[in-house]
């Protein structure tokens, strides 16, 4: 039979078949053996850990009850003062006083940051700082900012700007919890994009400080870096900066359409007299997303003087605008909503189904 | 006062203990919320402090297997993590007297207990 009829396993011949098979037990061999030594070693991870747990459980519990006194300051009493110097039980100290600190409040934390120091457990959470993988980094960042180590600030700042995202919302939020508004001094360097996600932990940082003034907002929104400008609009408006209107106004002329948006969010939230005006002056520069977000926000802060300009809206090309710009008229116009009833097309498709749409919108 | 403490954190559950302890009460603790319910039954505890996420059973059902007891009524005190309103609603609801939203300050949890302290019982 010609050869290129045989099918390609009657071309192996049978000694090549066990060495298969042997290699494949033998890979067999070794994925189980790495399995179970995992599995062991895990096992005797936490066998130790649940024997230190009462070691860890006493040092902690000496300093929570600790009462401040300036003649005795907090000293810890270890029988196992050996165990201080094992690299593994201070790391599952560490943990477990960070754990402690996210539990307690009052007197019990300030104990706890007392006995970070004491045992030198700031040390070692310093050195992750310098280990080059990048979650060793970012855990260093996260324990010392847990325990309010002020003291390694510049450190940590140097880390906002790291090539590696974690590292640098770590080092950021780290920042913000040691000084609040004042902490976001790494506005003023920060290279890299902040995230929406970023933006959005760092301001839920902020929840229970209080506020002060944001001393670089202003350089923030010309920053070359387009998430700062779209962060420093965010906290503009979250908290209502009024001295930052004319920057605000100057972003609507930014080519980022993100930066437009939230530049109108803040119009919206903190209008002046004239706001109406001027975000109508820059209506014809942007695209279509700009356009309804003006209409929209002209329904809350518009005025009779946008009455022509609206009126002109409802014979745009788009019917999304003549909808939009439809819905802004029936707020503001005196006559309200029976205002269609008077309109030169009012019995003209589209604008006969749009002002039935509205009408029946605000029936509902 | 006996006060049974169901909390799976060993250093929450054995600093309540001890700084319940230090106001001289007597304190059983249990790390999961099985345990806790089989000491409800054994002891009849005067007051019970119970974390809500626990192995094996919850605070919650913690507290529904004390309004099942018979005879007396045991006060229970939540400790939730903040975040947990609904769940503390639910705890109300099902016959919880007080919570405790962590981080909480050990004292805090000591003038709370004091609360409950029968007028007869002296220290």
């Amino acid at each position: 039979m010609p050869s290129y009829f045989n099918p390609i396993f009657l071309q192996i011949n049978s000694n090549d078949f066990i060495g298969l098979i042997y290699i494949f037990l033998l890979l067999l061999l070794l994925v189980f053996t790495f399995i179970i030594g995992v599995a062991i070693y895990k096992r005797r991870v936490e066998f130790k850990k649940k024997l230190w747990q009462e070691d860890i459980t006493g040092i902690i519990s000496q300093a929570i009850f600790y009462e401040a006194d300036e003649n005795e300051p907090l000293t810890i009493t270890f029988d196992n003062k050996k165990l201080l110097h094992n690299p593994r039980f201070r790391q599952y100290l560490i943990d477990e006083v960070i754990h402690a600190m996210k539990n307690f409040s009052g007197t019990t934390t300030g104990n706890l940051k007392k006995l970070y120091g004491i045992l030198d457990l700031d040390k070692d959470s310093f050195k992750k700082l310098h280990r080059k993988k990048w979650h060793i980094k970012a855990k260093g960042i996260q324990e010392l900012a847990m325990m309010v180590q002020v003291k390694y600030v510049k450190e940590i700042f140097r880390l906002t700007n790291n090539a590696n995202e974690l590292v640098r919302n770590e080092a950021q939020c780290a920042l913000v919890n040691f000084y609040g508004f004042k902490g976001f001094r790494f506005l003023n360097v920060t290279a890299y994009p902040i995230s929406q996600w970023q933006q959005i932990q760092l301001l839920n940082n902020l929840q229970d400080v209080t506020y002060c003034k944001l001393d670089g907002i202003k350089k923030w929104m010309e920053s070359p870096n387009e998430s700062i400008i779209i962060f420093s609009l965010k906290l503009a408006t979250f908290y209502n900066c009024f001295d930052v209107y004319d920057q605000v106004i100057h972003c609507l002329q930014n080519p980022s359409l993100q930066i437009k948006l939230n530049a109108l969010e803040y119009l919206k939230k903190m209008p002046r007299e004239d706001t109406a005006d001027q975000i109508t002056a820059h209506y014809s520069f942007g695209n279509k997303i700009i356009k309804l977000a003006i209409l929209s926000i002209l329904k809350e802060i518009g005025t009779e003087r946008q009455i022509p300009f609206l009126l002109k809206q409802l014979h745009n090309i788009d019917d999304n605008i003549k909808v939009a710009a439809a819905k802004t008229l029936a707020c503001i116009h005196p006559l309200g909503a029976s205002f269609f009833q008077t309109h030169l097309f009012a019995d003209e498709y589209p604008w006969n189904a749009i002002f039935l749409q509205i009408e029946n919108e605000r029936a509902a | 006062m006996t006060i049974l403490v169901a909390e799976d954190e060993m250093i929450m559950l054995k600093t309540i203990e001890l700084r319940l302890k230090k106001d001289g009460h007597h304190v059983i603790i249990c790390q999961d919320g099985r345990e806790a319910i089989k000491k409800i039954e054994e002891v009849s505890p005067d007051l019970i402090i119970t974390d809500i996420m626990m192995p094996f059973a919850s605070g919650l059902e913690i507290i529904e297997a004390v309004k099942r007891k018979a005879g007396k009524r045991i006060p229970v005190i939540v400790l939730s993590a903040m975040g947990q309103e609904n769940v503390v609603l639910e705890a109300f609801q099902l016959g919880a007297d007080d919570y405790i939203t962590k981080p909480f300050s050990p004292n805090e949890l000591s003038m709370r207990v004091k609360r409950y302290i029968p007028e007869t019982l002296t220290f």
